[in-house]
Formats: C-alpha cells, sequence, structure tokens
C-alpha cells in the first residue's frame, strides 16, 4: 500500500472497537415496527429539517438532516473551466463530488475516497444534469460538493435533494427541483427511507434490494434511478412508485424552505 | 461605491478602515467573530464538536480503534489529527490530496497536541505493550472564512472533552480484548490549549482573528497557543515582515485572555449539553 | 397592495396567452414555469401583455456577454495583448474569477497600428471595457476599449503609487510628483463612476 505523505499518520493497521463488541448485535425485525417507531410497507419518511445559505463563501448551499443523516452541500460557479479541453462553447458544464467525513458511519472511513464515493457523485451528476438549464452557462462550470456528515441511512437520496436546494439557493436556472427518495426491500415488505442499520441488515436471502429515485416534481419526470439487489420486475414498479411518493410527501418541506431563504435574503421588489 | 472599491482595490480599502482602527466588518481590531460552538452533534463518532467563528465553520470527529502499540513506546497510544479543506468550505480548495494549507495546518496541531500534553498517551494504552487506542481527529472546514488554526483547536479541544471510550477487557484465556460499546468513560483531558492567531499589516498594525480577505492581503501572520496555566504551547510565525519583540508580547496577553474566554465557553456548552440528557 | 408572490424552480407560473416571457422562466407546452427561486414580477411595458420575470437580487446577469460593459483589473500586459480579471459586468460584482484579453488591435477605434500596449495600459489599472466575443475553447473572453467612454478609469503613477488625475484621452498625471503617464483613458460617464 502506497503511504500517504500528505496526512499524518497513524498506526499501519487498527481496527473498529465494534469487531471486538461483546454484546450480540441485534438484527432489527424483518416484520413490525421499525425500530425507529415509524411503520413498515407505508410511505413513512423520517422528517427532514433544511435550511439553505449556511456556507457563506458558496453561492448557495444547503444542509438538510433526516433523522441521524446529516448532509451539507455547497454550490460554487458558473466559473471559467478549469480544464480548457473541456470547455463546450454552447453549454455549461455540471461537476460534482460527493463525499463522507472521516466520521460519518459506524467505521471510521478514510480520507481518500473510494469507489463507492465516486459512484454516489456520478448518480448525483446523472439526477441534475436534467433539471438544469446549462445552455444559459456557456464555457463556464458549476461545482456541485456534497459532505456526508453523519450516515445514517438514505444519503444517496438526501444528497440529490439538497443539491438541487442549493443549486436553488444559487440562483442556477433549473426547470425543476429534483427530490430523492429511497426503500429497502425485504423479502415481501418493504421500508421507506431505510436507516443505515435497515440498509445493512436483512432477513431474508432472496427478494431485496435497495432503490433510489430521483424525481422532478412538477415536471412528473424521473432524472435518476438506481436499484441493487434482486428484485422482480412487479416490486420493482411498485417500489418506484413508491418514492415517488415519497418525493412528494417531501416537497412542502423543500418549497417552503426556499422561499424563506429567498425572504431572508431580500425584502420583496417593489410593486411597479 | 464601497463594493466596486473593495474589489477593485482590497488592499487599500482594507488600509482605509484599519487607519481608523477599526475593521470592515465593523470590529475592533483585537475583537474576536462571535464563537459559538455545538458539543456531541455526530452520534457515529465518539466525541465530536462544531466551531463557528463569524463564518467559518469547522467540526472535528473523533473515532477511537484500537491497535498495537509501537516497539519504541510500548505503554503509549497514538493520536492522528488530520485537518482537510475540502472545495466544499472554499472556492479556492480543489479536489484532491491534501495541499499545502491542509497539510501544514495539519502538523500544526500535531505539534500543538504533542507539546501541550493536552491528552498524554500513556493514558490510550489498554494492555502494555499489546493493545492500545487510536484517536483519529479529523478536522474538517465547512465554510473558510480565514482563522481556521483557532477555531481547529477549539473543535479538537470540545470533540476531545466530549469523547467517551468503551470499556475494554482482555480477556485472560485468548488474549481477546471484549469491549463493551454500552459502557464508555471519559477521556482525560490534561491542558486545555487555545490558540489566538493575528494577522499584521505594514509591519505594524495587528489584527486578532482575521477573516479570509484580511489573511491574504497581510503581511504576515503569527499564531500563539497557551493554556490555562498561561503555559506558552506553541508560537507559529510563518515567515513575513518582522515583529518588535514589544508588539509580541501584547499578542501573547491577548491569547492567554482568550484561553479562558474559550475554556469558560467550552465549560459552559459541555454542562448544558449534560444537563439536557 | 397584494403580497409579492414567491415562487421555486418548476413553479407553474401563467399560461403563455396571459404574459410574455421575462427572465428567470421558461415555457413548457404552452404554460409559463420559473426557473429561479425569488419573486414573481409582472410588468407593463406597452405591449398587450405584461412581461412576467422571477427576480432575485443576488446577481441578474451571471456571466459575461456579448456586448455587455465589464469593469477589469489589468493582470499582465505585453507588446500584443492585456490580460484582466473581469471584476464586474455592468454593475453587479462576479464571485468568481473569469479572465479576459484586449488585444492590440481593439485598444482604440483609430490609428490601430500605432497602439503600444505599455503606452495604454499598465498591471494595476481598472479598465471599462466592452464584450465583442466569448472566445474559442483556447482563448478567454475578448475584449475591446475602442470607444470614448472604454479605457482606463483608475490608474496609480509609477513614482508615488497615487491615484492619477486624467488630462486627456491618452495621458493621466500624478497629483503629487505632476509626471505624466501614458493611458488608454476612457471619458467617464456618470452611471459607472462607481468603479
Amino acid at each position: 500500500m502506497p503511504t500517504d505523505t500528505k496526512r499524518v499518520r497513524g498506526p499501519e493497521v487498527s481496527q473498529s472497537p465494534s469487531l471486538f463488541d461483546c454484546r450480540p448485535s441485534v438484527v432489527p425485525p424483518s416484520h413490525g415496527a421499525r425500530a425507529d417507531g415509524r411503520q413498515r410497507d407505508q410511505v413513512d419518511v423520517r422528517p427532514v429539517f433544511v435550511r439553505c445559505g449556511l456556507v457563506s463563501q458558496a453561492k448557495g448551499s444547503a444542509y438538510i438532516e433526516a433523522g441521524d443523516t446529516k448532509l451539507l452541500c455547497s454550490v460554487y460557479g458558473p466559473r471559467e473551466t478549469e480544464r480548457k479541453d473541456e470547455t463546450d462553447m454552447k453549454c455549461g458544464r455540471l461537476t460534482t463530488d460527493m463525499r463522507f467525513a472521516p466520521f460519518s458511519c459506524p467505521e471510521r472511513g478514510s480520507w481518500i475516497q473510494g469507489s463507492q464515493d465516486k459512484n454516489f457523485s456520478l448518480m448525483l451528476q446523472e439526477s441534475l444534469q436534467p433539471a438544469l438549464c446549462l445552455h444559459k452557462y456557456p464555457r463556464s462550470q458549476i461545482e456541485v460538493n456534497v459532505m456526508v456528515l453523519e450516515n445514517s441511512g438514505s444519503v444517496q437520496a438526501h444528497a440529490i435533494t439538497c443539491a438541487s436546494l442549493a443549486l436553488a439557493d444559487a440562483g442556477i436556472e433549473m426547470y425543476d427541483l429534483v427530490l430523492g427518495c429511497s426503500i429497502r426491500q425485504d423479502g415481501s415488505s418493504y421500508v421507506v427511507d431505510p436507516t443505515y442499520s435497515e440498509e445493512s441488515n436483512w432477513s431474508s436471502s432472496e427478494h431485496q434490494g435497495g432503490l433510489t429515485v430521483a424525481f422532478l416534481p412538477s415536471l412528473n419526470q424521473v432524472s435518476g434511478l438506481q436499484s441493487d439487489g434482486e428484485m422482480a420486475e412487479e416490486t420493482l414498479t411498485a417500489g418506484i412508485r413508491t418514492c415517488i411518493e415519497g418525493c412528494y410527501k417531501l416537497y412542502p418541506v423543500i418549497q417552503q424552505a426556499l422561499v424563506k431563504a429567498v425572504r431572508r435574503a431580500q425584502p420583496p421588489p417593489p410593486e411597479s | 461605491m464601497a463594493a466596486g472599491f473593495k474589489t477593485a482595490e482590497p488592499l487599500e480599502y482594507h488600509m482605509s478602515f484599519l487607519k481608523e482602527n477599526c475593521r470592515p466588518d465593523g470590529r475592533e481590531l483585537s475583537e474576536f467573530r462571535t464563537t459559538t460552538l455545538n458539543i456531541g452533534s455526530i452520534s457515529t463518532a465518539d466525541g465530536s464538536a462544531l466551531v463557528k467563528l463569524g463564518s467559518t465553520t469547522v467540526i472535528c470527529g473523533i473515532k477511537a480503534e484500537l491497535a498495537n502499540p509501537t516497539v519504541e513506546a510500548p505503554g503509549k497510544g497514538y493520536i492522528v489529527p488530520n485537518v482537510d479543506l475540502p472545495p466544499l468550505c472554499s472556492s479556492r480548495f480543489r479536489p484532491g490530496p491534501p495541499g499545502e494549507q491542509a497539510q501544514a495546518s495539519s502538523q500544526f496541531i500535531a505539534d500543538v497536541i504533542e507539546s501541550s500534553e493536552i491528552i498524554k498517551p500513556e493514558d490510550l494504552c489498554i494492555d502494555r505493550g499489546k493493545l492500545c487506542w487510536v484517536l483519529y481527529c479529523d478536522i474538517m472546514c465547512l465554510d473558510y472564512d480565514g482563522n481556521i488554526l483557532d477555531a481547529c483547536i477549539i473543535a479538537l479541544l470540545a470533540a476531545l472533552k466530549n469523547t467517551r471510550l468503551p470499556k475494554v477487557t482482555v480477556n485472560k484465556a485468548t488474549c481477546k480484548p471484549e469491549i463493551d460499546l454500552k459502557e464508555r468513560h471519559e477521556l482525560p483531558v490534561h491542558k486545555h490549549p487555545v490558540g489566538t492567531s493575528f494577522c499584521i499589516f505594514q509591519d505594524s498594525i495587528l489584527i486578532v482573528d482575521p477573516t479570509a480577505d484580511e489573511e491574504s492581503l497581510s503581511t504576515s501572520r503569527l499564531s500563539v497557543v497557551t493554556d490555562e496555566e498561561e503555559r506558552l504551547c506553541s508560537l507559529h510565525k510563518p515567515g513575513g515582515t518582522s515583529l518588535s519583540a514589544e508588539k509580541l508580547q501584547t499578542c501573547i496577553n491577548r491569547a492567554t485572555a482568550r484561553q479562558r474566554e474559550i475554556q469558560k465557553l467550552i465549560e459552559k456548552v459541555l454542562n448544558s449539553v449534560k444537563a439536557a440528557q | 397592495m397584494s403580497p409579492t408572490r414567491l415562487c421555486v424552480p418548476g413553479d407553474k407560473l401563467c399560461s403563455v396567452e396571459d404574459c410574455i416571457l421575462g427572465t428567470g422562466v421558461y415555457l413548457r407546452h404552452g404554460y409559463i414555469y420559473s426557473s429561479l427561486a425569488g419573486y414573481v414580477l409582472k410588468k407593463n411595458e406597452g405591449e398587450q401583455l405584461p412581461v412576467i420575470s422571477v427576480v432575485r437580487e443576488t446577481e441578474v446577469q451571471l456571466l459575461p456577454d456579448v456586448g455587455a460593459i465589464v469593469t477589469c483589473k489589468v493582470t499582465s500586459i505585453n507588446s500584443r495583448f492585456a490580460k484582466v480579471h473581469i471584476l464586474y459586468v455592468g454593475s453587479t460584482p462576479l464571485k468568481d474569477l473569469f479572465r479576459g484579453t484586449i488585444r492590440k488591435e481593439d485598444v482604440r477605434a483609430t490609428e490601430k497600428d500605432k497602439v503600444e500596449m505599455h503606452r495604454s495600459f499598465r498591471p494595476g489599472d481598472i479598465v471599462l471595457a466592452k464584450v465583442i466575443s466569448l472566445g474559442d475553447v483556447q482563448s478567454n473572453y475578448l475584449l475591446t476599449t475602442a470607444e470614448n467612454e472604454l479605457g482606463v478609469v483608475v490608474a496609480h503613477s509609477d513614482a508615488a503609487r497615487a491615484q492619477m488625475v486624467p488630462i486627456s484621452w491618452c495621458e493621466m498625471q500624478c497629483p503629487q510628483t505632476h509626471t505624466k503617464e501614458f493611458r488608454k483613458v476612457a471619458r467617464v460617464q456618470p452611471e459607472y463612476l462607481e468603479a
């Protein structure tokens, strides 16, 4: 393994204390109420707290908290593209970077970006791009940075919502907001907006998987879809519908947060 | 008018304020921005703290892991501090490996930990020569508006004060550690170092707690770290213009006053966190 | 007076038959939608239909566009062109850095072949210029100062670093040392005085 000379290094190997836990780990039940009291098989999303404009240096920013999942997103640009060869004369570029703080998961993560982070970033970019009026920003780039401060499940979905909120806060022209929602299928039942332990533990071996949908609520279009695991076709279609329903539950909260941010930033213009 | 002057002639703009003994944001030369502290907000970390110095925001999360001590120091654990300046916090930072400033900050924090004895590495020993704790102190800037060193030290100190390590017993028969994640104990924090940073304009004007703009325009910087016994833990002046011994003494005096304010603030927030539990 | 309506991107505002499209809005299937988070503004501009726009205080125009008047700071010069940083578009400050180039032939309108760059600009000068092209993949924004109103507005003298006073369209004078320096001076219009 190459040594990292740009950081303060610790011992070569260290192990998480949870590996030596003397108490047996509790497997979340696969039926009945969920650990946090929410309903199974229903569109029961966690209440979200959202706030715009927290990062002073950024053009726009948003913070989202759903249960213990905490994400911060900042948007920079439009500004000159960094790499001249990628400059597009007609259309702007959207770059996304999603990262996990090392302390965000139960197991400590590395500072170095893994392939998982890159997949997340890519999905984020693909979900947001259709919503942006990129043709209005020729030869420039718009940067979206997402930092996961605490991962308590459904980070991908909340990152999409958070990023679209930050883009709107930055005053980037968009066709619509983008909202994200996840479900976890476990055998015949499913949970909406799963927590970290619900994402990583499951009881049945077949017919289980995760699904994340990015949705444009006003245009009624799906801009991003990611599914893993193994699900029957009907389950998947039903799952997408459930996710869309979950997005609609989020929509008023997001709208209000944005309206509040606009009102805070400036008084209404005089009637003319 | 003011906004145009500021972008076109930033140095002249700042100097016009400094000549009147005040600063563009309305502060006096020796005035800190409002410092706010939030302790223990990250439940996935063993200890955490979020510090805001004006708009500058820094979060520190501490994760404890188990490792074998080195042969040279069998009775000591490890403390691994790292400062990250992600592109999220300012447009001046690019994605990729840590830049010069992040590396220098990490090293500075590591030096402060070592010289101030905030945590004694001996306290992290579990089984001499066999098992010890590693404290990963990951400090991340979320909003960069200058003076991150001071913010980092406060975040680190508050997070360490908040850290609860799980109980470890070494099973005599198997020599394997057994850990009770539910039963946790506090980490002994021996000293309370607090940093105070200054910027120097034109050899003579000293300002405390610089913003990002002030940092980039100043001719020199200085960071002083002191603890509750008014001991000088670290003094960092990376190049730039010279500074008289007299001025340096003023800085150290300001730093000791600041240390008392911050220690009080941390105690206050910790007590309110405890009361809420 | 009814409270001004607020909207977020994707909000349906009205039918295309009721209003003309302004800024911050887009058309889809015969309806006008908002593309910004901001205040909905309807303006009657003599036409039959009012113009509908969505406005927010920050950044009306985000990018330098062809024909826009920009305020820039000269960063470097050579015999063929001057490199500048664009600071303002109109009176809107840009948050991020955009670079532009003023070529020798675009400095002034007359006697283009006699232009000497170092007698027109110096690094550090504040210049008013107009965008003539967005440039191509290799180059930056192309700017021109070939109008009476365009050119250097603020310059500091070599000798005393004092702000100089324009004395003609091609000369500025230092108020302290009274030395004269050559510049392509702008005839400053009152609305640009703030630069």
